[in-house]
């Protein structure tokens, strides 16, 4: 009788401890599976970013600067090898000098009335406000992720298992400024 | 959006003669709903005093009177039959042209079945399916239509017979203004709300839904539960705006809502108890106070469309 109940415990413990390493592999997963989402994204943002620079380089005489800087950072971002940290930072970059573009056409009449500018315009809109729903979506998973790492019980079983907590995306100081467009094209 | 005052004058230079054509037949269908349940009440009345004397004393009051009460229910339904029809298509369709001009209303029409299930809001099947009052067309760049559903499953026979409400109220589909391909609803949390964070883990392990997202609003996460088939995409469409206008409409709605995006579109669930856009028989219709109400209801389904900004397009939809 004492027997089985032993083993009965043990079991117990057993599978308590399978569904915590479960969990906190899902979550592990979870980020990663984002991530991959938010790379996707970037992706299709850097395949549509020849398309704009060729329509917006005619018009944008004044620009020249800020439009060599995008094309740098493309040609950088899609060389591969880069770390996830470096993605990040070159994604944070481009977001600011393309929210710069964006303003900037308010001075050209002409590329703004393009029907084929419009469309990039619209295109691009859309892949912003879907990579900002990615980062959203990786912030969520890794959020759930710490939670897991760091609280009871399942904090001891990522210890166990060297599980250590992910950063989550941080809107920079120089994002969380309003663009200054004068200041980014006349430097 | 027409305001309360334009509708009021509206009320007086343009509906009122046909009210009060509508009050004339009204009042005949009251008088004669009113004759025939005396006549049948009366009828009744004598069976009962005929038969009280030589029959058991309670089947002989129950069977005359239930008669009676079905004979005048009968006569109701019969009598208002047209005048409903009247004044649907006299009232109901000069208001909603009266909203937006390019707004038309089919007084029999409704949202299919088949839409309402693909939805997906609802999981129950219903098997009892009906409504009416189906308004549709385009403002601005969004196309629309609403109608008053009321969806029910019955189940069992006999004794065991169960009816339950899958969904009464009014159910809007409008084309949403972003492209996505998955699948994502937006429900009235329930069990956060009563368990807090235990709630969210049974919200998890819910498999009759697809995957919990878990959204940064502390607002929108307490009154609602939102499942996905794709975390990014939820996102996308529920973008941080959007959830507060969400929250904004549920309140000024003051009523149960449901969401889905699916297909492109989106589909809200706006639970009512009472019938939308029914006329009164037993009161007088020369009184702002119904036709505001009609109005309102009305205003705020076509205000849907303004409540979640669909019309603006800055995206590849347009």
């Amino acid at each position: 009788m004492g027997l089985w109940i032993v083993l009965g415990v043990i079991v117990v413990i057993l599978i308590f401890f399978a569904m915590m390493f479960n969990t906190l592999v899902g979550k592990k997963n979870q980020v990663i599976n984002v991530f991959g989402g938010i790379d996707a994204l970037l992706k299709k943002r850097y395949d549509l970013l020849p398309k704009l620079i060729v329509a917006v380089k005619e018009y944008m005489k004044h620009e020249c600067g800020t439009i060599e800087k995008i094309t740098e950072l493309r040609a950088k971002a899609v060389s591969g090898n880069l770390s996830d940290d470096e993605k990040v930072a070159i994604d944070n970059q481009m977001s600011k000098m393309l929210g710069g573009i964006m303003v900037a056409v308010e001075n050209y009449p002409d590329l703004k009335a393009s029907e084929n500018f419009m469309h990039l315009q619209r295109t691009m809109n859309e892949v912003e406000e879907q990579i900002s729903a990615a980062r959203r979506a990786y912030n969520a998973a890794v959020t759930d992720y710490n939670n897991a790492v760091e609280m009871l019980p399942t904090n001891i079983m990522a210890g166990m298992m060297g599980y250590k907590t992910k950063k989550v995306f941080e809107i920079s100081e120089e994002q969380r400024q309003d663009i200054d467009t004068e200041a980014l094209f006349n430097k | 959006m027409k305001s309360l005052e334009e509708l009021r004058q509206f009320y007086n230079s343009v509906l009122m003669p046909d009210l009060q054509a509508l009050e004339k037949q009204r009042r005949s269908v009251f008088n004669n709903i009113i004759y025939t349940a005396a006549g049948a009440f009366g009828v009744a009345f004598v069976i009962i005093l005929i038969t009280a004397a030589n029959a058991p004393a309670l089947p002989c009051f129950i069977f005359p009177i239930f008669g009676a009460v079905a004979v005048t229910a009968l006569a109701g339904w019969f009598y208002s039959k047209g005048y409903k029809s009247d004044f649907k298509m006299a009232i109901i369709e000069r208001i909603v042209k009266f909203l937006d001009s390019g707004l038309d209303y089919d007084p029999h029409g409704y949202i299919s079945k088949s839409e309402f299930v693909n939805s997906k809001i609802f999981h129950t099947k219903p098997n009892r399916y009906k409504g009416d009052d189906l308004v549709w067309g385009k403002l601005g760049h969004t196309q629309l239509k609403f109608s008053e559903l009321n969806a029910r499953h019955e189940s069992g026979s006999g004794k065991n017979r169960r009816v339950r409400t899958v969904f009464k109220g009014l159910f809007f589909i409008g084309d949403f203004n972003k492209h996505f391909h998955g699948r994502t609803v937006v429900l009235p949390d329930t069990s956060e709300k009563l368990f807090g964070r235990l709630g969210q883990k049974f919200q998890e392990w819910n498999i009759a839904r697809d995957d919990l997202v878990k959204l940064e609003d502390p607002d929108f996460e307490r009154e609602f539960v939102v499942y996905s088939t794709d975390q990014i995409e939820a996102r996308y469409i529920l973008s941080t705006s959007l959830m507060r206008r969400i929250l904004d409409f549920k309140h000024k709605a003051g009523k149960k809502i449901h969401l889905s995006f699916v297909g492109s579109r989106v589909h809200v669930a706006v639970s009512y108890t009472r019938d939308l856009f029914e006329p009164r028989i037993f009161r007088t219709l020369l009184d702002f106070g119904p036709i505001r109400e009609y109005f309102q209801d009305l205003s705020s389904a076509v205000g849907i469309v303004e409540d979640l900004n669909l019309n603006t397009r800055i995206w590849t939809k347009n």
